[in-house]
């Protein structure tokens, strides 16, 4: 007896498997209408190849795999292509996605068939390529494409055949190997010849006495074949607990079975495969389990992928007033439906119609008490309530340190809670909102790092623009120089300008260099002084203008106002300075200039009066007089001005 | 009809929360029992009042903080902080000093922290540590074995505090106390000399293998793990061997630190409170090393003769710092079990 080890945690729910084990499995006939999902596994969604109104044979190909992880889908009987259309599908969130309607014509008519008679001659490629043809997934719920793992990177040593069945109520794996032993048998030869011929360990739960012995029958035969009863505990079936339970080993964190050498996989799944083979039957049609006490007619039923679920649910006669909770999959990890149009698909294992009293009531729960029940139970060995008071109060970064990665929502903490609080959906609300988070970082990431790209491009550009532009400067350069070479009598343009603005510049110095005039000094100093008050005139004025309106360059007026008004404080003590240093005194011929304008102006508006006068004599001799001022002022002004204009001859002079 | 949207699982193992305080009820009736016949009714009316006080300030505060009132009350964690607070007070405390720390247990050190589930000091505790310093005296008048009070007497002194000849005349010294203070004699003169000695160990022994009994079950239940009570008892034993073996004159035996004073009532039915404790299995041995130390030392060298309720509440104290250095290693963390067989399959 091979030894049996334990894993941690667990829990032992009523079985409820009698009501559904008892009766042999049924075959379903074909409904009417087919709904079969493009999507029925893990990976890219299939295409579809055929159009609405073709008219297709049970077994015919009708979506194709797109890429590795991806699988084949084949029409479940034969009839005509009604829709390809969106419909909900068997998924908690009951979100739709794209289907294929087919109306059977009830003849149930396959297409041509290939069987193999002898696999064990035919290449592993061969082999493999027949199993991907059939649209083979794994049948244990998750639903990953079969040929995935029958091809892994390291040697595998040990193949597991999941056939624990550790949910409550689930019994279509039991039924499965009562009556298909030796096509499970013959399925798990296939494998072992793809894995090159690994030992084989087949995990039944003890709780299916009939299954255990039929199949240890069938392999009694084949060496490297054995059946191993393990305590019924659930999750015992959890692909890791089943390996620790077989094997005493873990699978890493973050691994897969295949890193210890290990493959695993459903017993379901086999018998599918030896189906492909001996058969050349793609996979349309599923073991499935109705039951509960809202069911009349408990059992296991053949169904054909894509049968709506209402069409089973009354093929199996479940009052549906019995029940407010229809359960797809087991009690302890199945979703709820409430939408019964939906289609059976490659990974729905159970149908639970449970009458109300028979699962967890609907109720409050109460406060956490920290009992340590569910860290008893948890079989990832967790701390469940840990990760709860996290989930609880948004601490996802303390949650993921608790490594809530790593629990499998198999739900045996909530199912011990005393305080019966809902911990999975604590989980999966924390595990939802860390995919979300991360995804945003990942995308704020790819942003920048965009970002950055279009940066270091632009640099990049910039430095090969120069590059190129100075690799032409040399090109033209050689060429010149080779012209040159040819005929050194030729003069170099670019030598030629350069020189010719080296004189011009000469010149110009030479000139700014020479002493200059006294009054081109002067006016100039005087320009400077008159331009430099204009300017700051101007400015003062634009910035007034500004301050009314509030305009936003008001600071950086007021900024350019101040260094104006310096400037022109400047200019004019420079103008002073030298006209100090002169000896010139234009405040004094402005007097003059003025002493000029106020006599003419007399003198003008005595010509008026003159004009209009009744009396002119005494108008007259005040005309004279102001005459007399008048000349005076401009002799005076004149003098001044002789006077300036000698200064200046003499300062040039000196 | 409607078909629900719930979440997995949809079973349960009908498990309940006062399903399993009830079970920490029931287990304390032993040494309920045992204690009554050693030490008179005291202790008996002073659950029953205790258990009436503590229902009456759970609904108060629940209405105070319009809290549903009936699914907190049912759920029997207010009737477990009386039992224990019951329990571990004197057979002759008065009605006044069960109410002050029935309402310092209810009301501050469970509900001011959140009510059930959120409170970091296991309440009883918090409520039996306050009376030790408020009322020192009261709280170190335990009942003697030889004549135990009727049930008037008892009734009498529990309401009025009037008893024939003072309660002087009945109160004892409890079997720690007389091995604390024992006036310069050593142990093995000191159980010649007193007859009171002997008699309290004896008493003592039986309250505490009655707990020890009512704990067992517990443990056989599943109400908690083995981890915090063999954890604080085999610490408590180590220590006080250590010492006895050095010193056999001043510190007494292992067997005596382990079936004297509340020893088998703190570790079954006080530290095993998963609330204010620490929460892996790791983490529950450290916790239980903590306490037992703990008492040892307080026992020992302090100037308290029992020490339960402080190790407790320290201990308390620690263990988020516990919490967070004993996280378990979850499945496939463990590099040693994750490594593949070197032998074939």
């Amino acid at each position: 007896m091979r030894k049996i080890w334990d894993f941690h945690g667990g829990v032992h729910p009523i079985e409820n498997k009698l009501q559904s084990n008892q009766p042999c499995i049924v075959a379903m006939p074909p409904p009417q209408l087919l709904v079969v999902p493009l999507t029925q596994h893990i990976g890219k969604v299939a295409r579809a190849i055929v159009e609405v109104g073709d008219y297709v044979l049970k077994g015919q190909l009708i979506a194709r795999a797109q890429g590795f992880i991806s699988a084949n889908i084949h029409a479940p009987s034969s009839g005509y292509i009604s829709d390809l259309t969106d419909r909900p599908l068997p998924h908690q969130s009951a979100l739709s996605g794209p289907c294929i309607l087919i109306d059977t014509d009830g003849k149930d008519q396959w297409a041509q068939l290939s069987p193999t008679a002898h696999p064990e001659s035919l290449p592993k490629a061969d082999l493999l390529s027949l199993i991907q043809a059939a649209g083979i997934v794994g049948l244990g719920g998750a639903g990953f494409p079969g040929v995935v793992k029958l091809q892994p990177k390291n040697l595998i040593h040990t193949l597991i055949i999941n056939a624990a069945e550790c949910e409550p109520y689930i019994t279509s794996d039991d039924r499965l190997m009562r009556e298909y032993a030796h096509e499970i048998i013959a399925g798990i030869q296939l494998v072992q010849q793809l894995l090159d011929q690994p030992l084989c360990l087949i995990g039944i739960e003890e709780n299916k006495p009939e299954a255990i012995a039929l199949l240890s029958l069938a392999a009694s035969e084949h060496s490297n074949i054995e059946v191993c009863v393990i305590p019924t505990k659930y999750p015992s079936g959890g692909e890791k607990q089943l390996i620790e339970i077989l094997t005493g080993h873990h699978v890493p964190h973050a691994g897969i079975p295949p890193d210890i050498g290990i493959v695993c996989q459903n017993v379901g799944t086999v018998k599918a495969i030896s189906d492909a083979i001996f058969l050349g039957q793609p996979l349309l049609k599923r073991i499935t389990t109705v039951t509960g006490k809202a069911a009349l007619r408990a059992g296991n039923y053949e169904v054909l992928i894509g049968t709506q679920v209402k069409d089973l649910l009354a093929y199996a006669q479940v009052d549906l007033s019995q029940t407010s909770r229809l359960v797809m999959g087991g009690p302890m990890m199945g979703f709820t439906i409430q939408d019964t149009d939906i289609p059976i698909v490659k990974s729905s294992n159970c149908i639970l119609a449970a009458a109300d009293l028979e699962l967890a009531p609907i109720a409050d729960h109460h406060a956490c008490i920290r009992c340590g029940q569910c860290e008893v139970a948890c079989p990832a060995q967790l701390l469940p309530q840990q990760l709860f008071w996290f989930a609880k109060a948004e601490e996802f970064e303390k949650a993921e340190d608790h490594n809530l990665s790593d629990c499998i929502e198999c739900g045996a903490c909530a199912w011990v809670c005393p305080s019966q609080i809902p911990l999975v959906q604590y989980y999966r609300f924390a595990k939802g909102r860390i995919k979300t988070l991360n995804s945003e970082a990942q995308l704020a990431e790819l942003a920048r790092q965009r970002f950055e790209f279009r940066e270091q491009r632009l640099i990049d550009e910039k430095l090969a623009k120069e590059e190129k532009r100075k690799a032409r400067a040399l090109v033209a350069a050689n060429a010149q120089a080779a012209k040159r070479a040819a005929d050194p009598t030729a003069q170099d343009p670019i030598a030629a300008a350069l020189a010719r603005v080296n004189k011009q510049k000469l010149a110009q110095d030479t000139v700014n260099k020479a002493p200059k005039k006294p009054e081109d000094e002067y006016k100039r100093l005087k320009t400077a002084a008159a331009i430099s008050r204009t300017k700051l005139n101007k400015t003062s004025k634009a910035l007034l203008e500004a301050q009314a309106q509030k305009h936003e360059q008001t600071a950086d007026l007021q900024a350019t106002l101040i260094s104006l008004t310096s400037k022109a404080a400047a200019a004019q003590t420079e103008l002073l300075a030298y006209e100090t240093k002169l000896g010139l005194d234009p405040e004094q011929e402005k007097n003059l200039q003025l002493a000029v304008a106020k006599a003419s102006g007399l003198v003008r508006k005595l010509e008026k009066s003159l004009a209009t006068a009744a009396v002119p004599q005494p108008i007259k001799a005040d005309m004279l007089e102001a005459k007399a001022i008048h000349q005076s002022a401009i002799k005076a002004l004149a003098d001044q001005q002789s006077n300036h204009a000698k200064k200046l001859t003499l300062t040039k002079k000196l | 009809m409607a078909l629900a949207n719930l979440s997995s699982p949809h079973h349960h193992s009908f498990n309940k929360t006062s399903q399993l305080m009830g079970w920490v009820l029931l287990a304390t009736l032993p040494g309920l029992v045992v204690q009554s016949y050693f030490y008179g009714y005291g202790t008996l009316i002073n659950l029953i009042w205790a258990s009436g006080l503590a229902l009456g300030f759970e609904a108060l505060i629940l209405a105070m903080r319009q809290r549903p009132i009936m699914p907190s009350l049912t759920d029997g964690s207010a009737l477990v902080t009386a039992f224990l607070l019951a329990l571990a007070l004197p057979p002759f405390s008065p009605w006044w000093l069960t109410l002050v720390a029935i309402l310092f247990s209810i009301i501050f050190a469970k509900h001011l922290y959140g009510g059930l589930g959120n409170n970091p000091f296991n309440p009883a505790m918090v409520g039996y540590a306050l009376c030790l310093i408020a009322f020192p005296l009261t709280m170190t008048q335990w009942a003697g074995t030889e004549e135990v009070l009727s049930f008037v007497q008892q009734w009498n002194w529990f309401w009025l505090e009037s008893i024939d000849g003072g309660i002087d005349a009945w109160a004892r010294a409890t079997p720690l106390d007389l091995m604390r203070h024992t006036k310069g004699l050593t142990l093995t003169e000191l159980a010649i000399n007193d007859p009171q000695l002997a008699l309290g160990l004896t008493a003592s022994m039986w309250v505490n293998l009655a707990y020890l009994l009512g704990g067992l079950a517990l443990l056989a239940l599943k109400v908690f793990t083995w981890h915090a009570p063999v954890a604080m008892l085999a610490s408590l034993g180590v220590c006080a061997g250590l010492f006895h073996m050095g010193e056999p004159d001043l510190y007494p035996t292992a067997s005596q630190h382990l079936l004297t004073g509340a020893t088998m009532l703190s570790a079954f039915f006080i530290i095993t409170d998963p609330v204010s404790g620490a929460t892996s299995r790791k983490g529950k041995i450290v916790f239980g090393v903590g306490v037992g130390m703990l008492v040892f030392i307080i026992r020992s060298f302090g100037s308290y003769p029992d020490a339960f309720a402080f190790a407790i509440l320290l201990m308390n104290l620690s263990a988020p710092l516990i919490d967070t250095y004993t996280k378990p290693k979850a499945y496939g963390h463990q590099p040693k079990k994750s490594s593949p067989r070197g032998d074939a399959l």
